[in-house]
């Protein structure tokens, strides 16, 4: 389903030029829940923007569903964003001057009332039901981060790109994006989560570890050390 | 709301100085007007020592003569408020005056001008102020003048000029009296050109009047002249500098405000591009919201401004103080113009931003 072929992304800096990603070859299936790890400053976010067709790589090329993205016009590419990519930001990135309910709504037709049902009722889920007409800032971070994730699911991507969900929420909180990412995955959905912590692992189906923007290792669920959830809620508390 | 703040004090500003600068060009007009007539158009024939003697033409031209000078095409470019008189010595109450009899001022059909100097009714005399002291009258009384009595209008201030020995009647009047129907000897004018005496007005002057009334001559206070000029050149040169200055700033400004509103929005210019939204949408966002807020403050602006120079105004333009009034024209300016900038300002930064990916967008906000 998305595949990228010898993906490179080079920064100018004073000190030289910085190599984001390196010749970065992945294939990940339709319905798979990717995990990418690394430290600060590894290149996952990058790589993460780069497949999210944010970001145009220095080098190589980036496929979904067979269209290569670099490839289209901006403004294909931007249609094609919003009809099969949904984002979540580690710093959540909601419009601030948008109620609950519109920003979940302002990657859909807010004029059908089926799109506007369809996210009172994922908002409902979310546990945001008495929360849509709030503004992002009456919000809590894990309420924002739901609202995000709400966000991104509403215009039904194919796939969700996750830049460190959990960043910035309590153990709680995780739990529930993370739950959340894996029902979206269990409807059909395609995952890709880039984290620098170990929460997310137990959802994954596999994991793979970036490091100076090289994929260092590719893994399955089964042989990597499955963290436990409530291992990690402790250790974090 | 900082950018609708400094929309509000731009336009404010603006419509402030503008509305002072408009007062200021009344204001100067009245000063110059006040100053009075510097030219004086003369038979041909006038004995130049006898009339700066006695201070009127022995000679006299038809009365005709004003009107032919005033529908010659491009007069009042050259001359303005056209006032033609017949003016001679008499004796009244047994003492010298000079009777000065005036016909109504002819302005410019076009300029809508209020024609310069006192109204004065048939069978009515207006007294120079040492006329009316010596001969102890006063508005209301009957004074006998030839072979009629006219009515006392009115006894004018002391001038301090030879003026406070004049007596103003209509110009109708005072040819019965003289026995010089139809006749003039002097029509006052306004010299238009505003150029100072190192400009040499005075021959471009008689160049024109040559080809006009060949049967005329034309003299100039030069000094009144002078001053008249300079004041109007120092105030035109004045405001020739600081309009265009300040409307150039006013518009930086605006730019400056519009462009900072964009570039501290640029996270959302992010954000909506991660979420799909083209160009399209986040331009006409952008430039709605500038439009918005260039009414807003283009309005509210306009009535600050308004209300800085109705308060601060009559302090500095006495003369006119009545005169500064709300001026609706600027309200279409800026209701149009801060509106237009503010839309233009934010149009170009946004467009900038939609123009990058959006995670550089994101990252550099």
């Amino acid at each position: 389903m998305l595949i990228c072929e010898s993906l490179s992304k080079h920064y100018r800096s004073l000190n030289g030029e910085v190599k984001s990603l390196d010749k970065v070859d992945l294939h990940v299936n339709k319905g798979e829940f990717l995990v990418v790890r690394g430290h600060s400053g590894s290149g996952k976010t990058t790589l993460l923007l780069t497949l999210g067709a944010m970001l145009h790589p220095t080098h190589g090329r980036v496929l979904l569903n067979d269209a290569d993205l670099y490839g289209l016009s901006r403004s294909e590419r931007t249609k094609f964003r919003s009809r099969s990519i949904g984002f979540v930001f580690q710093m959540f990135h909601l419009v601030p001057y948008l109620n609950v309910i519109d920003n979940v709504l302002s990657g859909v037709d807010k004029t059908n009332q089926d799109s506007r049902a369809k996210a009172e009722n994922f908002l409902q889920e979310l546990g945001l039901g008495d929360r849509l007409h709030h503004l992002p800032n009456q919000l809590s971070a894990g309420e924002k981060q739901r609202t995000a994730l709400a966000r991104a699911m509403a215009p039904e991507p194919a796939l969700i790109l996750a830049d460190e969900p959990t960043g910035n929420l309590d153990p709680e909180n995780s739990l529930e994006v993370c739950t959340h990412l894996k029902k979206f995955q269990e409807r059909g959905g395609t995952v890709i989560v880039v984290t620098h912590g170990d929460a997310v692992n137990a959802f994954a189906d596999r994991t793979i570890d970036l490091k100076d923007g090289t994929l260092l290792s590719k893994s399955s669920c089964n042989d990597t050390e499955v963290i436990n959830f409530d291992e990690e809620q402790s250790k974090k508390s | 709301m900082m950018m609708l703040c400094g929309l509000i004090s731009v336009t404010a500003l603006v419509t402030a100085y503008l509305a002072t600068e408009s007062a200021a060009a009344r204001e100067t007009s009245r000063v110059a007007r006040d100053l009075g007539f510097n030219l004086r158009i003369l038979p041909k024939e006038t004995d130049m020592d006898l009339y700066w003697f006695q201070g009127f033409s022995d000679q006299t031209m038809p009365e005709s003569t004003v009107a032919r000078l005033a529908n010659f095409e491009g007069v009042f470019m050259t001359y303005n408020h056209l006032m033609a008189s017949l003016r001679q010595k008499t004796s009244i109450g047994g003492g010298d005056v000079i009777l000065v009899g005036v016909a109504p001022t002819l302005t410019s059909p076009d300029k809508k001008k209020r024609p310069m100097g006192f109204a004065i009714e048939s069978g009515t005399l207006h007294l120079g102020h040492q006329v009316g002291e010596r001969l102890g009258l006063r508005s209301g009384d009957t004074l006998k003048v030839g072979r009629r009595d006219f009515k006392v209008a009115k006894v004018l201030v002391e001038y301090g000029t030879q003026e406070d020995v004049y007596v103003y009647g209509t110009l109708k009047d005072v040819q019965v009296i003289s026995e010089r129907p139809g006749q003039i000897n002097e029509i006052k004018a306004i010299d238009c050109l505003c150029l100072t005496s190192d400009q040499d007005p005075i021959s471009i002057l008689r160049k024109e009047l040559e080809k006009m009334l060949p049967e005329a001559k034309v003299i100039q206070d030069r000094v009144q002249a002078d001053a008249r000029a300079r004041q109007r050149q120092m105030v035109q040169k004045k405001f020739e500098f600081l309009s265009p200055f300040l409307m150039v700033c006013g518009a930086i400004w605006v730019a400056v405000l519009s462009a900072m509103n964009v570039r501290d929005r640029r996270s959302e210019i992010g954000i909506w591009r991660a979420l799909g939204k083209g160009g399209g949408f986040i331009g006409s966002m952008f430039i709605g919201k500038a439009v918005i807020l260039g009414l807003v403050g283009g309005f509210l602006g306009f009535w600050i401004g308004n209300l800085l120079a109705l308060n601060v105004g009559p302090d500095i333009f006495q003369i006119t103080a009545k005169a500064i009034k709300t001026e609706w024209s600027y309200l279409i300016g800026a209701l149009v113009l801060t509106p237009l900038l503010a839309a233009a300002a934010s149009f170009i930064p946004a467009m900038m931003a939609v123009s990058q990916d959006p995670a550089d967008t994101l990252r550099e906000s």
